[in-house]
């Protein structure tokens, strides 16, 4: 049990269903890594498709799922995230909320991928220089940093290099200097709050010779763009951001909603190839965004609809659930020990809302243990609620 | 705790460390101003000479090459430990106008026991990639003086950067491809207020070499129980020189103050034996008198810490009392400690 004042040395008995464990999620928040994917096949099959587009032709492709509260938005952005973080040639990052507009994006972004990463990233980009410049051979951002340490390669060989090179590649020389002072202990901590938008003080700008601030919109689609240019030099196919709750928006004023919608629609036009954008949003604002800012919707121009859950969804995506606990499935009866009318009354007690049905599948499933019922029926999941 | 006390095996004799060598302006345009000491003073049997500023004084360089020995030009016995610097903040802004093998041949002519290798001296002016380039150039110089550099004199590579990758980096190349017996560590002093990131620096480089290190410049009274704290084994200083000419009273513990300041006392707080015999109206009107105090101050303060570490008492208890008056040296100190602790 996860609450940790439930104080018993009575282990429940799940085995009497075939199961090790209830296998339903405890709290009605989406898991940061899910496991299952309880969205629908033609969802899946649109993710897919932009997905492997993306990676195959390294062209940018972006893509907006819709869908009520509840459905699984924030569920089928993060089962797509643990998907693709596995892969080694993509960065994904996932911003729970625009907040107030894209630099607020930005920060988030950068934020996921997190320091140890970015430090990664410009060791990586070291050890390509010192590839370049140097007889070693630095093959990733250990090897680099062990050079470095050992005195292999002289810093003062190859941060001129990098930093020159990288300002080419960026067409941003302060990008560049952050993230080479990545590298610094002195002054990572500054590089990265520079590189994340926080803002820094002129004096530990001028420490890095880093001239401009990174403090609005432009400045973060410039970051943005040029982060992505760096990732696609070191080799990586793509950038995948995932935007959720896309809708919070609708919340800004329109004058800011605008801003926030055309800083995108740049960052698309200057990515045009190794970005993907997934936005999670509701079907209301993203109607009104189609309505209103055509320049920004064309530029998406694919949209997914997650629709609320059917019987037949709900019953493979138990039988999914329930078959994580098994040691083997139960062919005949793969929801067992719910009846297809016990899920149907849940279903229509939570409104196709994944998050309630599966929390109420937990809830339930407890209390036919503690009753000892053999099966779950539509009558106890009515008595139970 | 790093301090450490060592035993150098020299060519004129042996030295204990840590040791603080007083500059000698041997060969600098203005006359050598260095009051006599060697004798006076025995914790300071030794010296730091500037290479390139007597190779390029004429009449000095003939009589040197002419059987004069440069501890004969400097008035001190011949078993006085000399340190040649390269004389590398010469170059600050202009063109380096030695190679590393005509500055190893002036060292060995003037029979010096520890040899620093040329060097190009960083700025915070600088633009960062300039001062890459000014690193990248002094490890080649030191590089090529230890190809060249045989004999037992001690060769130190002079190490530069302005923070600790840097200086563990460049430390380790030297060690790799280089043979050396230590490390200075220069262009510290043009950033001698940022005591913090000295610190810092000097740490990283006491992590990156058992062997001995020097650093060049910071051995005033403020840096000096720094210095001893974190492991350096040697250290310069000409504060004592440049403190006398202000008309400055070094006294450990205070700083300096200048002595227009003090009026109406007969006699100074000091029992050194300059102070201790004369009067403040006599100290006050004798440059050289004053310069010799404020090297016994150096003393003193090496002395008490030494004190401190053999008898056993808690050098950081010491120092904390020592640091307490000044807020920016005492959060150095409380950063070095803390660095210090996580090592241990
Ligand atoms: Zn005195």
């Amino acid at each position: 049990m996860n609450n940790s004042f439930t104080i018993s040395d009575e282990q429940q008995n799940y085995t009497q269903y075939n199961l090790q464990a209830n296998p339903f999620p405890y709290s009605p928040v989406p898991a940061e890594d899910p496991e299952i994917f309880c969205g629908q096949q033609h969802v899946a099959e649109q993710i897919s498709s932009t997905v492997s587009s993306v990676l195959a032709t390294g062209k940018s492709k972006h893509l907006v799922v819709t869908g009520k509260y509840g459905n699984g938005k924030s569920h089928t952005l993060k089962y797509t995230r643990s998907l693709l973080r596995d892969r080694d040639d993509v960065v994904v990052g996932y911003v729970a909320q625009p907040g107030e507009g894209f630099l607020d994006i930005y920060h988030e972004f950068m934020y996921d991928l997190g320091f140890n990463r970015i430090q990664e990233l410009a060791y990586n980009w070291l050890a390509s220089v010192a590839r370049d410049v140097t007889d070693a051979n630095p093959m990733g951002a250990e090897s680099m940093r062990s050079l470095i340490d050992e005195g292999d390669v002289l810093l003062s060989d190859i941060v001129p290099e990098a930093i020159r090179k990288l300002s080419d590649i960026t067409r941003f020389a302060d990008f560049a200097r952050a993230i080479v002072h990545m590298v610094y202990e002195d002054t990572n901590l500054y590089a990265w709050q520079w590189l994340t938008a926080e803002g820094i003080r002129y004096e530990q700008r001028k420490e890095m010779e880093i001239h401009s601030a990174l403090d609005d919109d432009t400045m973060g689609v410039r970051a943005f763009t040029a982060l992505k240019n760096l990732l696609l030099d070191l080799g990586y196919t793509s950038v995948f951001v995932f935007v959720d709750e896309f809708e919070s928006i609708a919340r800004l004023n329109s004058k800011n909603e605008q801003a926030t919608l055309n800083s995108i629609r740049h960052l698309m036009d200057q990515n045009s190839s190794g970005l993907c954008v997934l936005f999670g949003c509701a079907p209301e604002v993203w109607q009104d965004v189609m309505s209103e800012y055509h320049a920004f919707s064309e530029r998406i121009g694919q949209e997914v609809a997650l629709r609320p859950l059917t019987s037949e969804h709900l019953y493979e995506l138990v039988a999914d659930y329930l078959n994580r606990e098994r040691d083997e499935p139960n062919g005949e009866a793969p929801i067992h020990p719910f009846t297809e009318e016990s899920l149907d009354m849940i279903l229509q007690r939570s409104q196709g809302n994944v998050r309630q049905v599966l929390a109420l599948c937990s809830r339930v499933l407890d209390t036919a243990i503690e009753d000892e019922r053999e099966v779950i029926t539509e009558e106890f999941v009515q008595e139970s609620m | 705790m790093l301090y450490r006390r060592r035993e150098l095996d020299l060519p004129n004799g042996n030295l204990d460390t840590p040791v603080l060598f007083p500059v000698r302006n041997l060969g600098k345009r203005s006359s050598d101003n260095t009051p006599t000491y060697v004798g006076d003073i025995p914790d300071f049997s030794s010296a730091i000479i500037n290479a390139r500023s007597i190779r390029n004084r004429d009449p000095m360089w003939n009589r040197l090459t002419n059987g004069v020995t440069l501890r004969e030009e400097m008035d001190v016995p011949e078993d006085t430990i000399v340190f040649a610097d390269s004389g590398g903040f010469d170059f600050t802004s202009g063109e380096v106008d030695t190679t590393p093998k005509e500055t190893l041949e002036t060292q060995r002519q003037l029979n010096a026991d520890i040899y620093g290798t040329v060097d190009v001296p960083l700025s915070r002016k600088n633009r960062a990639a300039e001062n890459q380039d000014r690193i990248e150039q002094s490890i080649q110089f030191a590089l090529e003086a230890s190809d060249h550099h045989d004999g037992d004199s001690l060769l130190l590579a002079s190490v530069h950067g302005y923070d600790p990758e840097t200086i563990r980096n460049n430390i380790q190349h030297l060690e790799k491809y280089g043979d050396f017996h230590g490390y200075a560590l220069g262009s510290l002093v043009p950033i001698r207020t940022d005591y913090e990131k000295v610190t810092s620096l000097v740490l990283a480089a006491r992590k990156a070499t058992e062997k001995h290190l020097h650093v060049y410049g910071l051995g005033g009274l403020v840096y000096q129980p720094l210095l001893l704290y974190l492991g350096v084994d040697s250290f310069d200083s000409s504060a004592f020189i440049r403190a006398a000419g202000n008309r400055n009273y070094l006294i450990p513990g205070f700083g300096g103050e200048e002595l227009q300041n003090i009026e109406e006392m007969e006699r100074l707080p000091c029992p050194c034996p300059i102070c201790g015999q004369r009067t403040l109206d006599d100290i006050r009107q004798d440059r050289t008198a004053l310069t010799q105090h404020n090297l016994w101050a150096l003393a003193t303060e090496l002395r008490r810490f030494r004190y401190v570490a053999e008898s056993e008492r808690d050098i950081e208890n010491y120092l904390d009392l020592r640091f307490r008056g000044n807020e920016v040296t005492q959060r150095a100190y409380k950063t070095a400690k803390q660095q210090i602790r996580r090592l241990v």
